[in-house]
């Protein structure tokens, strides 16, 4: 993979898509009837959708419209066709996604008569998108041109020992490169953030970092909440993790060796190449949400039990060293790491198959979660509506 | 012969990565050599004790800490949430120092 280039979409702001979507947007809850309906009418588009908005206010608003803007200026997101149900709002999101620089269109139901008028205009308008983003070609490009997420699933023992540890082989690679790394899941750092810590490049970052997490555990405590109850899930549990310091330890190895840049908020995008922190909650729709709004063009999924759900935006590779799952969760699994495990076969070789195999997949091989369109959106809220 | 991977020289607690029934002898591998003989049916990815570990002792893998022993535990018996408590993110025990 060293010195490796993939074949990627260009996008006006300078970054390189591995998909050309045109996705279709819901600007609030009550349009995702709609978008689903455009987006099950034209292929070639995804649906993007969001339970809330309406009645959001201050900072969770802010957030939330933040989220889904950088899903659509997300470099796999050729253009983007916003469902809204009134002006103001559709506007307020169209202002976000400009600044990439693609084209955003928008059908307002309330403007165009109800939901009938809304359908068929928006297939018309994502049909349009569609045929024009088709006419773009797939060109080389550099691997400091991705930006990937490493993100687990459903994990096990076999994720800290095998998954885990090869994705961070490419993750390490990815850095080396000039490229991005985001590792999110905030309550997956308790227990291992004195070991990741160490790594920051700076005392500040350092402190961000230390901030993000153990502030996040003062809060569970404030509440009288035991994290037991709902880290370690039960199918971990299962699997053979049995605290939340063993899960956290092997979620680490996800990120490799690679110094940390920066800390990143809910859906931000990194400001640095190079290894991010973003804080997200541990339930992965809503990790990989978030690090697809990120820019994301990639998130690198370790599954022990198997967890076979993929971002709607970013191109998810379901990785696992679990030989039951690999054999019994075949439909969900795209790259089998049972070799470490199994043969001791080194993770240098097993990380380095696995990029190969994500640089095939960048430039255009279809992930089990594509095919069979097992993918999620859930942006995170941080606030109650108003 | 069922084998159990130990990570850091001074854990105390090894990994199976076969399953393994009462009375087998696993053979350990990676930080530590030997056997270890089970008190225990283990299913596949959980843990085994590597010697006895007295309640309230640490519980180390990777070299680091993962929680703590809530009972005794003897060389060769299943390691998990029956007999270890997480000592993070613990709401539930008030004034606990993590």
């Amino acid at each position: 993979m060293s010195g490796a280039t993939f074949l990627g979409y260009g996008r006006p702001d300078g970054s390189v898509g591995v998909r050309n979507h045109v996705a279709v947007v819901s600007v609030m809850d009550n349009c995702n009837p709609v978008t689903r309906k455009v987006a099950e009418a034209v292929a070639g588009t995804i649906p993007v959708t969001t339970l809330f908005v309406r009645g959001q206010l201050g900072r969770d608003l802010d957030i939330t419209l933040d989220t889904l803007a950088g899903l659509a200026r997300n470099p796999n997101v050729a253009a983007v066709l916003l469902i809204g149900l009134e002006a103001a709002m559709t506007e307020a999101l169209a202002k976000r996604i400009r600044p990439s620089g693609k084209t955003v269109a928008s059908v307002v139901i309330q403007q165009v008569g109800g939901t009938i008028n809304a359908i068929a205009e928006g297939t018309r308008a994502a049909a349009r998108l569609v045929r024009e983003a088709s006419r773009q070609r797939r060109a080389d490009f550099p691997l400091s041109k991705l930006v990937i997420g490493v993100e687990c699933g459903g994990s096990d023992t076999t994720s800290g020992l095998a998954s885990n540890p090869a994705i961070g082989v490419v993750a390490d690679r990815v850095a080396a490169a000039g490229g991005s790394v985001i590792i999110s899941e905030t309550s997956e750092f308790f227990g291992a953030e004195h070991l990741f810590a160490e790594r920051a490049r700076s005392p500040k970052v350092k402190a961000q970092f230390l901030e993000a997490v153990q502030g996040f555990e003062r809060e569970i405590m404030a509440h009288g909440i035991d994290l037991r109850g709902s880290n370690p899930t039960p199918d971990n549990i299962l699997g053979g993790l049995t605290t939340i310091e063993e899960k956290a330890l092997g979620a680490m190895a996800k990120a490799g060796k690679s110094p940390l840049v920066g800390v990143l908020a809910y859906g931000e995008a990194p400001r640095e190449a190079g290894l991010n922190f973003m804080a997200t909650p541990a339930p992965a729709v809503e990790s990989l949400t978030a690090l697809a709004a990120g820019g994301c063009q990639i998130c690198l999924f370790s599954t022990g039990v198997g967890n076979p759900i993929g971002s709607v935006v970013s191109t998810t590779i379901k990785v696992s060293g679990n030989r039951n799952t690999v054999d019994f969760f075949a439909d969900n699994v795209d790259f089998d790491v049972t070799g470490v495990l199994e043969r001791g076969e080194p993770l240098a070789e097993v990380g380095g198959r696995l990029g190969d195999y994500m640089l095939s997949v960048a430039s255009g091989e279809l992930t089990t979660s594509e095919v069979l369109d097992v993918r999620e959106t859930c942006i995170s809220r941080f606030l109650p509506s108003m | 012969m069922p084998r159990a991977i130990v990570l850091d020289p001074g854990d105390t607690v090894a990994t199976l990565i076969d399953p393994a029934r009462t009375g087998e002898a696993a053979t350990l591998a990676g930080a530590r050599s030997g056997t270890v003989t089970l008190s225990a049916d283990v299913p596949f990815g959980h843990k085994i004790a590597l010697a006895d570990i007295p309640a309230g002792a640490d519980i180390l893998k990777y070299g680091q800490v993962i929680g703590r022993a809530t009972a005794a535990i003897p060389a060769g018996a299943h390691v998990h949430v029956h007999n270890v408590e997480a000592l993070r993110a613990r709401g539930d025990v008030s004034g606990r120092a993590a």
